[in-house]
């Protein structure tokens, strides 16, 4: 069964100029994913890796074709229909982390608790999940005190907590070190395992190692990579 | 999204934008303070002129119309008969007729005076009512007691306040009480006048006893019982039969009306001079209080338009941070919800500072009158009526101004969109 289907997504954004013609960041992407497989899409800067991972997530409806998520068909569903969908069925995880400021780390966790029906027992969820990022010290910090690799690993928890089927990550690692940043690839690993969806758009060969299936976003559209995806066992 | 956790999201932005909000709060508390301020003050006005004119809803004072043609004929006047027709009139719970003394008479003390010695002449004007009128405001008998007892009086509270206030510092006389006064007896010469200089064939030395303090005695003079009053016009040979006004209680105040027309259908006049005295004056506070009202208004609109700038720069600097909202399931309802909370929050800490700064500058106020003013008959001692529903109505106009003025930047807030903000450097 697929958790994602994309069938000649076409992405426009206006002319930068009067007179320009609109430019095509996605040209006809096709795109299927199996619940449970772990892509990596990779793509150089300005590719539109970050377009079609708010496409997926539902922040942008502003394009053409079909897409499917979680059976979910991205067009035709209400703006709180979607909301409902990002509350509780998808995870993301951003470069920069994006932390509320005044917010503990705890709270920043505990945040799709806020909205929506809340979370059951999401106190206890957000603990768990700080802890399995190895936070559970640090849920009274607030960002500032934390370091990139820190806040990146309270940004994963948050996306955890409502321990949604699909997870989708835009460059996760691009701003942590080496150490860190292997620390969060084992992490995915361990969530492949488990049976979570992941999409993970990157420009790191580390990430996409880790990945079960490499795509590569090119001349806005997606091609296989080619190389025999590395099974993460 | 319950309350608690909107309060709780809402929260630390509020910390982290103190500045900026303090500065709309403040804006707001000023102009509710003012409405607050100006409201009391209206009202507590308002109150010094029931005072000075208390006014009852329920009663009218009836007279004989001094140009009517039937009165120049001598056919209306106000005898037992139209006391009669007047309490079968609809809506009439009581009639209470009253009678003027139609004889001069004079009261001359010589003598110690609460501790002044005095030597004071003076015309005395009376008025007769009815001793059910005054009820338990009189202390002691109101009654007559008939030829050669003293006459109990009742004085009005409003004429021993002009004595306090201006007379008595005038002449260097002791400030009285109402206690200090009650039994006191003043010697009285029925049927002599000062001022026309001449004593009527039987005039007599008698005494007036003061027995109370009443809004129902004459204010120009002092009140006896009426059937004194009558006793003393009937031994003078002077009409005893006819009434001056006679004071009707209507069963309620909606009543009012209908008997006054029934009034006007017998021929008859309504004496409203002191209602239309305090009607007058009380409209022209409300007009003051309605004109500085709206000055507050107008403050508290600035402010409004204040908070809009304030939080329309709070949206633009959490642009990315909304998109982080929407990211993890805020509909556009729920992050409208976060900026009006907030502007509720800065709002409520707004009319809870406005309503205490117009307590305070009330008190101020107060304290400068006290010590500043001249006492002045009928001075209060606050200028001031704080209501519950002026500090309700207060903090109601600080929270619906803030949420006003958040409510365009909540709008806008909610419209973002999240992929755009979420990119937003």
């Amino acid at each position: 069964m697929s958790a994602i289907e994309l069938r000649g997504i076409v992405k426009r954004y206006p002319p930068r100029e009067p007179g320009l013609l609109p430019q095509e960041l996605l040209r006809g992407v096709d795109l299927s994913v199996r619940r449970g497989e772990f892509v990596a899409v990779e793509g150089k800067s300005g590719s539109g890796k970050s377009t079609l991972l708010h496409l997926l997530g539902g922040l942008d409806r502003t394009f053409e074709g079909e897409a499917r998520v979680l059976g979910c068909d991205l067009r035709a569903v209400s703006d709180a229909e979607l909301s409902a969908l990002r509350h509780t069925q998808i995870g993301f995880i951003f470069q920069s982390f994006n932390l509320l400021p005044a917010l503990t780390a705890l709270e920043n966790v505990l945040l799709p608790d806020f909205f929506g029906d809340g979370l059951p027992d999401a106190e206890r969820r957000a603990l768990e999940a700080l802890d399995r990022v190895g936070l559970a010290e640090k849920g009274r910090a607030r960002p500032a005190a934390l370091s990139g690799g820190e806040r990146q690993r309270v940004a994963i928890a948050r996306a955890l907590v409502a321990r949604p089927p699909l997870l989708l990550a835009d460059e996760p690692t691009g701003n942590l070190d080496a150490q860190t940043g292997e620390g969060v690839i084992a992490l995915f690993r361990e969530l492949h395992r488990e049976g979570m969806t992941l999409l993970i758009v990157t420009h790191e060969a580390r990430v996409s190692h880790a990945a079960s299936r490499v795509l590569v976003l090119r001349e806005g559209r997606l091609q296989s990579e080619g190389a025999e995806a590395m099974e993460t066992e | 999204m319950r309350i608690a956790k909107l309060i709780r999201l809402a929260r630390g932005n509020l910390l982290r934008e103190l500045g900026p909000l303090a500065v709309s709060a403040s804006g707001v508390a000023l102009g509710t303070g003012c409405l607050v301020f100006f409201l009391a003050l209206g009202a507590g006005l308002d109150a010094v002129v029931n005072e000075v004119f208390p006014v009852s809803t329920r009663e009218v004072e009836v007279v004989v119309p001094q140009l009517a043609i039937g009165n120049l004929l001598g056919e209306q006047k106000l005898d037992d008969a139209a006391v009669a027709r007047l309490r079968a009139v609809r809506g009439v719970a009581a009639a209470y007729p009253k009678q003027q003394l139609r004889i001069p008479a004079v009261t001359r003390y010589n003598g110690l005076f609460f501790g002044r010695d005095i030597h004071m002449g003076l015309e005395v004007v009376a008025t007769g009512l009815m001793p059910e009128l005054v009820g338990a405001d009189a202390r002691m008998p109101f009654e007559d007691a008939g030829e050669g007892q003293p006459i109990p009086v009742v004085v009005n509270r409003r004429l021993l306040e002009l004595y306090n206030k201006v007379f008595a510092p005038q002449r260097n006389l002791p400030r009285l009480s109402e206690s200090m006064l009650i039994g006191f007896q003043i010697p009285v010469e029925l049927g002599r006048s000062f001022i026309a200089a001449r004593t009527l064939p039987d005039a007599q030395q008698t005494s007036m006893q003061v027995v109370g303090f009443s809004e129902r005695a004459t204010l120009a003079g002092v009140s006896m019982p009426l059937a004194a009053i009558q006793r003393i016009n009937r031994k003078f040979g002077v009409e005893d039969r006819t009434y001056s006004s006679v004071l009707l209680r209507a069963q309620s105040t909606d009543d009012v009306t209908e008997v006054a027309a029934a009034v006007k259908k017998l021929g008859l006049e309504i004496d409203d001079t002191e209602r239309r005295y305090a009607v007058q004056i009380s409209a022209a506070v409300e007009l003051v209080t309605l004109a500085l009202s709206l000055l507050a208004a107008l403050i508290t609109g600035l402010a409004a338009v204040n908070t809009m700038q304030t939080f329309y720069a709070s949206v633009r600097e959490r642009i990315r941070e909304i998109g982080v909202l929407r990211a993890v399931g805020a509909t556009r309802g729920d992050v409208a919800a976060v900026v009006l909370v907030e502007a509720a929050a800065a709002g409520l800490a707004g009319g809870v500072l406005g309503v205490a700064l117009a307590r305070i500058a009330a008190l101020l106020l107060d304290r400068l009158a006290r010590t500043g003013l001249p006492d002045f008959p009928f001075k209060p001692r606050t200028f001031f009526a704080f209501h519950a529903g002026h500090l309700a109505l207060g903090i109601g106009v600080a929270l619906l101004a803030a949420l006003l003025g958040a409510f365009l930047p909540a709008r806008a807030a909610a419209r973002l969109d999240p992929a755009k903000a979420l990119t937003e450097s």
